[in-house]
């Protein structure tokens, strides 16, 4: 019989469940010993039979416990009549092995602890970061909801929608402007980040003649945007564009013009 | 805190070895439920299955120095330990009396011939894997698994030629590992 024919006669099977005569054991040992694959096909059996035994586990009254404890502890306590010298050495090597496992515990524990602790504060830390950012969020919502309440609504708002021009066709921006407070406020859908040196300005046109009505941060286009931008106030205006200059702005436009669209 | 700790079987008969009050917490937290299954599926009374769970603990914590980690899995030795404790329950005089009294009170008949012809299958672990095999595999792995009988007893008492109990044995273990994969 070879090895593979031996692994599955059921030898196996019998051997772990304790099916197996003395005679049959012996020898199934000794070929456990020579063939590491009948020890493997032992271990793999035996690994799923106690999978199947986990799975079908029947969980014994809570009380049970206490009672076997003591049953077990008490039968311990009957086994100790032993001569004297050698419960001695015994007593030595259960306290070295309790001290021993102890520390391990303790130092296990304090491992277990510091890395709780670690956790804990890198946790602690997203947690406030988080609360600022909802707080900071709120506030920037807050202020935007007033800001659009003095808008929506009110029928002496005007709005005029600039669309793209030659310079970034894809462009567009919002100016709302009222009437009789003469604010002009202005949201900026899409405009292409400029060039450090340059800035964008927004103006006014009225009847032909451009009025500058502010300049556009640059910082705005890298931080995190504000929905209304809150530009100078003009008294009266027909149509709104937005120009890119030079830095700081200028008097007159000079630069190309990115938007357009009338009030 | 939560220190749920899971030890190799290396460690854990280490650990039963020192015969501390973690070794038993650990022991009986983690396969009380294991080893009382197997108890039940050989001892069909609830109660008298406690009474075997607790001499498997006593048997377990005593002679665990006899556990040879070269012959299999410390989780096997002990399934071994609970099989026998639970069969020499049910083999008991005592035991015998109270399913006598309990469910035979005309019949003092409980051998291997009743055995055979009334094997209780419950609906427990390996028991139920059992239902999936054929009548004659069924009955002689009842008798020799659940019951202890050894195979010179079945072949006597069924009339089949020892070499024969041992094939259908074999046949059918390899059968049974098939469904528990």
């Amino acid at each position: 019989m070879n090895v593979q024919e031996y692994i599955s006669s059921g030898i196996i099977e019998s051997y772990v469940l304790g099916l197996a005569s003395p005679e049959e054991q012996l020898e199934f040992e000794s070929m456990s010993r020579q063939h590491p694959e009948v020890e493997a096909a032992r271990i793999a059996f035996e690994l799923s039979l106690e999978q199947q035994a986990m799975a079908n586990a029947v969980q014994p009254p809570a009380d049970m416990k206490q009672k076997i404890q003591a049953a077990v502890v008490g039968g311990q306590q009957e086994a100790r009549v032993i001569p004297l010298d050698a419960t001695h050495s015994r007593h030595t090597n259960w306290i070295k092995y309790a001290a021993a496992a102890s520390i391990i515990l303790l130092v296990g524990s304090i491992i277990w602890n510091i890395s709780l602790i670690n956790r804990n504060k890198q946790l602690q830390n997203n947690y406030e970061g988080t609360v600022a950012k909802l707080n900071d969020t709120q506030s920037r919502l807050s202020s935007f909801e007033s800001e659009v309440n003095k808008l929506v609504g009110n029928p002496n708002v005007k709005m005029a929608a600039m669309k793209g021009l030659e310079a970034s066709p894809s462009s567009v921006a919002t100016v709302y402007w009222d009437s009789t407070s003469k604010d002009v406020y202005l949201t900026v859908n899409n405009l292409p980040q400029p060039p450090s040196d340059q800035q964008y300005q927004l103006w006014a046109i009225l009847n032909g003649k451009p009025i500058d009505v502010g300049l556009i941060a640059n910082e705005y286009f890298i931080g995190e945007k504000k929905l209304l931008l809150r530009m100078k106030n003009v008294s009266g205006a027909q149509a709104f564009a937005i120009t890119l200059e030079h830095k700081g702005g200028s008097d007159t436009p000079k630069g190309k013009m990115y938007v357009l669209g009338n009030l | 805190m939560n220190t749920k700790l899971t030890y190799s079987e290396q460690e854990l008969v280490a650990l039963l070895q020192q015969r501390t009050d973690h070794s038993f917490n650990y022991l009986y937290d983690n396969y009380s439920g294991a080893l009382l299954g197997i108890v039940a599926a050989i001892v069909n009374d609830h109660e008298t299955a406690r009474d075997v769970l607790q001499e498997v603990f006593v048997n377990v914590w005593r002679k665990i120095g006899s556990y040879d980690p070269t012959k299999g899995r410390l989780f096997t030795w002990m399934m071994n330990v609970a099989r026998n404790a639970a069969i020499d329950k049910i083999r008991s005089r005592s035991y015998q009396d109270s399913q006598k009294n309990r469910e035979l009170p005309d019949n003092a008949d409980t051998s291997l011939s009743s055995a055979i012809t009334g094997p209780k299958i419950d609906d427990v672990g390996l028991k139920k894997v059992l239902t999936t095999l054929k009548e004659e595999h069924r009955v002689l792995i009842d008798l020799s698994y659940f019951q202890g009988y050894t195979h010179e007893e079945i072949s006597k008492v069924l009339d089949i030629p020892l070499g024969t109990v041992k094939t259908r044995i074999r046949s059918a273990l390899t059968h049974l590992r098939t469904m528990i994969r």
